[in-house]
């Protein structure tokens, strides 16, 4: 009989809990603390009690930005949770060139963010492709401010988010479909049931995990959304700020020789605890459902 | 019991690290502010430069072969970062104690290390500061609330404006008389709106914290705590730009710089005014070799902005005396002259004011602004304070744009700005 020391398990795990407490957890508690400092990058800061609290819920900025992640995430949700699935059965289908599709579609997941995000910040431009159609085809007087104006910069956004999320979430569906087993919709085929009806009960009921694992990681990525609106906006948040997500808020304060490190964590976690509101009511309807 | 006292320990530990590791200490230097630097100058010290590498590496191997040949004994480390990342750069640097003896700094990177008593007070230091080096220059490293001056002036440079002779003489404009305000330029932009349809533009640009202090508007407070440009006169100059933007004298995307900045626009020769510096036809020429003939250079409008680039020491340099020799060493009025030869920038000494390279054109346009851009400097001011930190910028460019745009009143979007701005400069 081989003896052990109570030791060897920690031993083995410990260079996972080194790495977690170093990468993870001091950084996530050293966010907690500074956020009650009004601290620098310089010099170091002194606690400020909830100062920067006060302050976060006064700002009329972080108001804006925390109403574009709630529309974000009410638009995203939706049409990222069901688009790819029914891509997904699109392209489930064994047909000759479906692989094209697949591919096609999945392209843009691969693609850079910032990349594509500029590639449709031309696109937008007044002078850009969308802009010169809508003018060619008499459909518009004037270019239309698709960058400029504070809702129609949102929902390009949006619109790129919803493009550049289809693939990635059509590859999660479609392995999801694989496990749905098909004796299930041939029973119901031989019971006569329509294909919506097939969909609406045995597709549905066989992918519902999926669809809440899909919607938690939409709801974070839409609430934590950075790229798509910092590009298109080329850093400004557009006129008046009026476009920031929380995110872009963060990085704004946070950065440089005299950076606001302690509002920038203060807001950090107040994004942290809005986070996990989304992921924790998905969880429970789930476990409703189930 | 022995489970719980662990328990305690490690999350004592974990709450002392954490207090430990996010600053809250404070830095402090070594030398005494004010006092000038003696000592033997020998020994090893280094220097870090700001993207001169591989360009200008033979200039600066150069440069510090000589010192080592004119002080034996010492020992020269060149450091040069790249372009993009250097204020991160620093920080790190700064933060970890490790700043460069002597290091490259603009003056808005050495205010706040300055402000922290991590850099010399090379006034202090070297009392001749002031006979060798233009006041501008120098002024640009004295801050508002401390005594001294944390930088040598290295070089200098300032805008010129560039014209597009073509198209402005293609929508029936003269070249030659270009606009000298901001009335005149707006009444020109409106002539090539209409001439051109539309298709053209002679203002492609959103004004900022500069075009405020040329109209006269004071942006700051003297003792740097508050930001001050909220006036009525500010607000009149915005409600300019309105009425510019209403009419479609600019393009759209100047409210958030998309596609194309002014620069590119002027390049690709749909925008008919740009500015930039000395040196700008002569990077046109790569970018656009049909176009660059064809502009016509002219002093900027106002007072011309000042940019200064400097050369600061490390307070905490075991070798200070070697460091402030090297740092008067690089910018001095031989060395200065020399680089400003290689490239468009222009010396921040006295001695290089009569020479003829800077102050006389062989006749080429490209020459024309190198002289105009020289000529510029003896009137050209730091027109944003450098206590304008990034956050700032984006506030005060977003207000504007708020402004302009007119979804927002000028006065209010300035009275949000300056509010803002406050505020970050509270913290």
């Amino acid at each position: 009989m081989t003896h052990r020391r109570w030791f060897t398990p920690w031993l083995l795990a410990a260079p996972a809990v080194v790495w977690l407490a170093v990468f993870n957890l001091w950084p996530a508690l050293n966010t907690v603390v500074l956020s009650f400092t009004n601290a620098k990058p310089l010099g170091g800061g002194r606690f400020t009690g909830l100062a920067n609290y006060e302050r976060a819920f006064s700002d009329e900025q972080l108001a804006d930005a925390l109403v574009n992640s709630i529309v974000y995430l009410l638009i995203c949700l939706p049409l990222l949770t069901l688009c790819p699935l029914l891509l997904a059965l699109l392209v489930e289908k064994r047909l000759p060139g479906i692989t094209f599709f697949r591919t096609a579609f999945y392209t843009p997941v691969i693609a850079s963010a910032v990349v594509v995000a500029l590639i449709w910040g031309w696109v937008l431009d007044d002078r850009g492709l969308v802009n010169g159609l809508l003018g060619q085809l008499g459909l518009a007087d004037q270019p239309v401010s698709f960058l400029t104006d504070r809702w129609l910069l949102l929902f390009s956004a949006i619109g790129l988010t919803v493009w550049k999320g289809l693939g990635y979430y059509m590859v999660i569906y479609l392995s999801a479909l694989g496990n749905v087993g098909r004796e299930l919709h041939e029973a119901a085929a031989v019971d006569g049931a329509s294909a919506v009806r097939r969909f609406w009960h045995v597709t549905l009921p066989g992918v519902r995990p999926t669809m809440m694992l899909v919607s938690v990681l939409i709801s974070v990525s839409a609430l934590r959304v950075f790229s798509e609106l910092y590009v298109l906006s080329n850093g400004t948040g557009g006129p008046g700020g009026r476009d920031m997500s929380v995110v872009m808020l963060i990085q704004m304060y946070s950065r440089g020789f005299t950076g606001h490190i302690g509002y920038a964590s203060a807001l950090s976690l107040l994004l942290f605890l809005i986070t996990i509101g989304p992921m924790l009511l998905l969880a429970r309807l789930n476990r409703k459902a189930a | 019991m022995r489970r719980s006292h662990r328990v305690r320990l490690t999350v004592t530990a974990l709450a002392l690290s954490t207090l430990a590791g996010c600053g809250l200490g404070d830095n402090s230097g070594t030398a005494a502010d004010g006092a000038a630097v003696t000592g033997e100058v020998k020994g090893k010290v280094s220097i870090q430069t700001w993207a001169l590498k591989p360009k200008f590496t033979a200039y600066m191997d150069g440069v510090i072969a000589a010192f080592e040949k004119q002080y034996p004994g010492t020992d020269v480390e060149w450091l040069d970062q790249p372009g993009d990342g250097y204020s991160d750069k620093v920080l790190s640097q700064a933060a970890g104690g490790s700043l460069p003896d002597v290091v490259n700094l603009p003056p808005d990177f050495a205010l706040p290390l300055a402000k922290q008593n991590m850099l010399l007070d090379v006034a202090g230091a070297d009392p001749k500061l002031t006979e060798d080096y233009v006041k501008g220059g120098i002024d640009a490293y004295r801050f508002a609330g401390r005594t001294g001056a944390y930088g040598y002036p290295w070089y200098l440079n300032t805008d010129v404006n560039y014209w597009n002779s073509e198209l402005l003489t293609r929508y029936g404009l003269d070249p030659k008389k270009v606009p000298a305000g901001l009335d005149e330029l707006i009444a020109q932009a409106r002539t090539v709106k209409e001439k051109s349809g539309g298709a053209a533009y002679l203002m492609s640009r959103k004004p900022g914290l500069g075009d405020l202090a040329n109209a006269g508007v004071k942006i700051m407070a003297e003792d740097g705590k508050s930001f001050t440009f909220n006036t009525p006169e500010a607000a009149a100059l915005l409600d300019k730009y309105v009425v510019a933007f209403k009419e479609g004298l600019l393009p759209k995307d100047v409210l958030t710089d998309t596609y194309a900045g002014n620069a590119k626009l002027f390049n690709a020769a749909t925008v008919a005014w740009t500015t930039g510096g000395g040196n700008y036809i002569t990077s046109l020429a790569t970018d656009n070799p049909t176009l660059a003939p064809k502009v016509v250079p002219s002093a900027a409008m106002g007072t011309p902005p000042l940019y200064v680039q400097g050369l600061s020491v490390a307070k905490g340099s075991k070798n200070a005396a070697t460091a402030v020799a090297l740092a008067r060493w690089v910018t001095n009025a031989e060395n200065q002259a020399a680089f400003a030869h290689l490239t468009s920038i222009f010396p921040s000494t006295k001695a290089s004011a009569g020479d003829a390279f800077f102050s006389k054109s062989d006749g080429s346009n490209a020459s024309d602004a190198k002289v105009i851009a020289f000529n510029s400097l003896a009137k050209a001011q730091m027109l944003q304070p450098v206590q304008v930190n990034d956050a700032m910028s984006t506030v005060i460019n977003q207000q504007i744009a708020l402004a302009i745009s007119g979804q927002a009143g000028s006065k209010q979007a300035l009275d949000t700005a300056v509010e803002r701005c406050n505020q970050l400069l509270k913290d």
